[in-house]
């Protein structure tokens, strides 16, 4: 009933904070929906998706229209979002890497604090994997293996500053225990390495583990998650399986340029509000096994700290060089 | 016998009118993607997904994946006439593709482009087909130090792609690996050359270099020479603008090299469709008996690598469909949309989902076969563009770099790094460096890199884990005998005169 709660009071604030705003701003051309990644990466797929709930539940009077500007891990974007000061009819989907990569990357020029927060839209869990043969049922069996053999257990995963890296520091930091972390470009190299046992260990996103595990090939040993999702009832959360470590999701939300005034920010806050409560969302989160993150833009200015200053610290650990 | 009659069900469900029609749509846009340099059928896909929403499955899958062989097609054109690579696995047809539409065949090097495309892919389907599931177990066997090995036979082609000086060609192999190292580096991320300019953390597109350093190094070479005139020979007549017998001839090995190298390094997840056609490159030219002449313009240098280019889209469907797994961008954005529509390839979805599966293998030889007839036709009118005066042909080059450059990344940065490029490739020109092992280094630098580096964390530092797998070892012998290569040609030619002397 939390949840319920949260919304009902997400929408009397909304309604109280939005209802004069509506009569002082409306979008009167399209808005341009700006994304890091190239067409079909995460974020533009998340983009598209809003954009044609947008126009389809018709929640907006103006169409958004996706774009690309990828490049640089996202800097590139950023700049591009940075540079468009005051602009109402621009906005942005942001994910955890807008909020790490400024962090170990001396060329970036802005960081999210010079943007305007919008909302935090989902919250992505993971899971970890192992091969469906592996002796490890639990995530216990995993690192008491890896306690044996310090530094020969394999784990792949994408760069060093990504989740799969982070979750793999704290868990490592809070056993005691080491393993090696095999970095790949491309998700499916990752899994390749996993179902060829030329690693041990992964973590994955759920929809992507599904067919895997349908098929024999992969077993889940615990979630990267505050509650377990309603796909994997049975198998523990990394807490749950007594390993005390701060939960790291995988954030996407959107924010503006800089210099946007209060009521542009509380009408967009709505747009996004109300996209949230939509049935098409709702199946979207649950087909995607996304967890519903909605924060508005004073909260979410406070979790761009909160989160920034939690990935420096874990970032220094890992030996990358932090710079900001 | 079972495997008949699901291809036969496969046929039923690829020859509605409504597959068929879409499956020609998808092939066109294919062809169409594949000329224009720059735009990918990646993009593309992405691109034209939301058309998809509202057709069956099977349709929509039956269209994007005729995008994606399509422009494989397409990608040799602007290759052989323009020495553009339309796509980045056409840099190596630029090598002997241009050169024979110099020489006045650019029908024939089309049409032997063409022929070599329908053979390879359809020799890729029936791969895909009938070795779907063994294959893929085959692929999940290669890891970072098979991968390494492999890259490392890749970059042993450097010494016959070398031209007179074999040092020059290690020269720019090694420039091609400086280029390669360019941006954020995955296992530290800390960036590399990338002079404090965040357009750089990505490294440098392989497509500006390729487009810089072929076509507009070729431009600016030609510019000096002002007072020829009339630039490229198109003979008259359909008949001397399509491939002769004696050139099919030639090409005989080179189809079946083609076909066969494609699809295996495409059922590899770690590979790509530009290695693959560097390597049947290579291996077409060890195995020639006139591979002097490779670089000049022999059909056989246009057949392997185009072969190989269009058979690795079969190989690259086997780990999708029966793992799930995306080799490549393109491969990637097919799963995302297999995604959206509540499919999940892998194991179980040939069972599962018989008509998409058959409906697709079915649906890729009917588009073969399509692209076939849309293509050759197309070639005597493609060859009129060789017609045109220099002071028209050039800026029309240049405009179709730029625009396919800006085109990719809507940056403007990317195209004064193509102007660079373009500044490079004439100097390469001009001091007599081969570019084909700058591109070659280019491509395997950062796949070697990193799969050495894998292997090694891996091993905990142990460079033996190199040698000690059997797929491993073998490749890596056989990078050694490649290049030991060239030592006993020489001491070959060397006794063949002393022989002479004596006789």
């Amino acid at each position: 009933m939390k949840f319920c709660n949260r919304i009902i009071i997400a929408a009397c604030a909304a309604a109280l904070a939005a209802a004069p705003a509506w009569a002082q701003f409306k979008p009167t051309k399209p808005v341009e929906f700006i994304v890091h990644t190239g067409p079909g990466g995460g974020a533009d797929v998340l983009a598209r998706f809003i954009s044609q709930v947008i126009e389809k539940e018709n929640l907006a009077p103006v169409r958004f229209q996706v774009n690309n500007r990828d490049g640089g891990g996202g800097l590139r974007a950023m700049a591009y979002v940075a540079e468009k000061k005051g602009d109402t009819h621009a906005i942005a989907v942001f994910t955890g890497n807008w909020l790490t990569n400024p962090l170990t990357r001396a060329e970036a020029q802005h960081t999210v604090k010079d943007m305007t927060p919008i909302v935090r839209l989902v919250l992505e869990p993971a899971l970890v994997a192992v091969k469906a043969d592996a002796p490890y049922k639990t995530l216990k069996d995993f690192i008491d293996a890896a306690k044996k053999a310090p530094g020969t257990m394999k784990q792949s995963g994408g760069s060093i500053t990504s989740r799969d890296n982070v979750v793999r520091q704290l868990l490592m930091k809070e056993t005691n225990s080491s393993w090696a972390y095999i970095s790949f470009p491309g998700g499916g190299e990752r899994i390749a390495a996993l179902l060829g046992g030329h690693v041990n260990m992964m973590i994955i996103e759920p929809q992507e583990a599904g067919e895997h595990i349908k098929a024999g090939g992969m077993r889940v040993i615990a979630q990267v998650s505050d509650k377990r999702l309603a796909g994997f009832p049975n198998i523990p959360t990394i807490k749950e399986s007594g390993f005390d470590i701060p939960n790291v999701p995988q954030v996407r939300g959107i924010l503006m340029p800089p210099g946007v005034a209060p009521d542009v920010v509380a009408y967009y806050e709505d747009l996004f509000l109300r996209l949230s409560k939509t049935a098409t969302w709702r199946k979207y989160l649950e087909e995607q096994q996304f967890e519903d993150g909605f924060q508005k833009s004073a909260e979410l200015s406070r979790f761009f700290d909160t989160y920034t200053n939690q990935m420096r610290d874990i970032l220094k650990e890992a030996g990358a060089k932090v710079v900001r | 016998m079972e495997i008949l009659t699901s291809l036969g069900h496969g046929f039923a469900v690829a020859l509605e009118p409504l597959n068929l029609f879409w499956c020609f749509v998808g092939v066109f846009l294919g062809t169409a993607v594949g000329v224009m340099p720059g735009l990918g059928p990646a993009a593309t896909i992405a691109m034209l997904l939301p058309l998809t929403f509202n057709m069956p499955p099977t349709t929509a899958v039956i269209m994007l994946a005729g995008i994606y062989y399509g422009a494989k097609y397409g990608g040799s054109t602007t290759a052989i006439l323009l020495n553009v690579p339309g796509e980045s696995a056409s840099v190596v047809t630029c090598l002997d593709g241009y050169q024979m539409a110099r020489k006045g065949r650019a029908g024939a090097a089309l049409g032997i482009a063409a022929i070599s495309s329908f053979i390879a892919g359809t020799v890729g389907v029936v791969g895909l087909m009938l070795l779907a599931p063994p294959l893929a177990k085959f692929g999940l066997s290669f890891s970072s130090p098979e991968y390494f090995a492999l890259m490392f036979m890749g970059l042993a082609m450097v010494v016959l792609l070398a031209g007179e000086s074999m040092i020059k060609a290690l020269l720019a192999m090694l420039v091609g690996l400086w280029i390669a190292s360019m941006g954020i580096d995955l296992f530290s991320d800390a960036s590399r050359f990338t002079f404090g300019r965040s357009e750089m953390l990505d490294g440098v597109d392989f497509v500006i270099v390729a487009i810089g350093v072929f076509a507009l190094g070729e431009v600016f070479g030609n510019m000096e020479k002002r007072e020829e005139g009339v630039m490229l020979p198109v003979p008259k007549g359909l008949r001397n603008l399509l491939p002769t017998m004696a050139e099919l001839k030639a090409c005989r090995f080179a189809f079946l090299n083609g076909s066969i190298v494609g699809f295996i390094i495409g059922v590899l997840p770690g590979a790509g469709s530009t290695i693959a056609s560097f390597i049947s490159y290579g291996i077409e030219k060890a195995v020639s008996k006139h591979p002097e002449k490779f670089g000049t313009g022999v059909p056989e240098g246009v057949a392997a690598p185009e072969g190989a280019n269009n058979s690795e889209t079969g190989g690259a469907m086997v780990p999708l469909l029966t793992l799930g797994i995306p080799g490549s961008g393109t491969t990637a954005i097919l799963l995302a949309a297999f995604i959206l529509w509540g499919l999940r390839p892998g194991p179980l979805m040939i069972q599962e989902n018989p008509d998409l599966f058959w409906g697709l293998v079915a649906s890729m030889y009917v588009g073969n076969v399509m692209l076939l007839v849309l293509n050759l036709p197309l070639i005597p009118l493609f060859a009129q563009i060789l017609k045109l005066r220099e002071y028209i042909l050039y800026p029309i080059i240049f405009g179709i770099s730029i625009i396919g450059v800006y085109a990719v990344s809507s940056s403007l940065f990317d195209c004064w790094m193509l102007v660079v490029f373009g500044l490079l490739g004439y100097a390469v020109r001009r001091l007599d460096y081969p570019s084909a092992p700058l591109i070659l280094g280019l491509v395997l630098g950062d796949s070697m890199e990193r799969a050495l580096r894998q292997s090694l964390m891996m091993s905990q530092g142990d460079l033996s884990i190199l040698v000690s797998r059997p797929i491993s070892a073998t490749m890596l012998v056989l990078a050694v005998i490649l290049l030991c290569l060239p030592l006993f040609r020489r001491a070959n030619a060397w006794r063949v005169k002393a022989l002479e002397e004596n006789g």
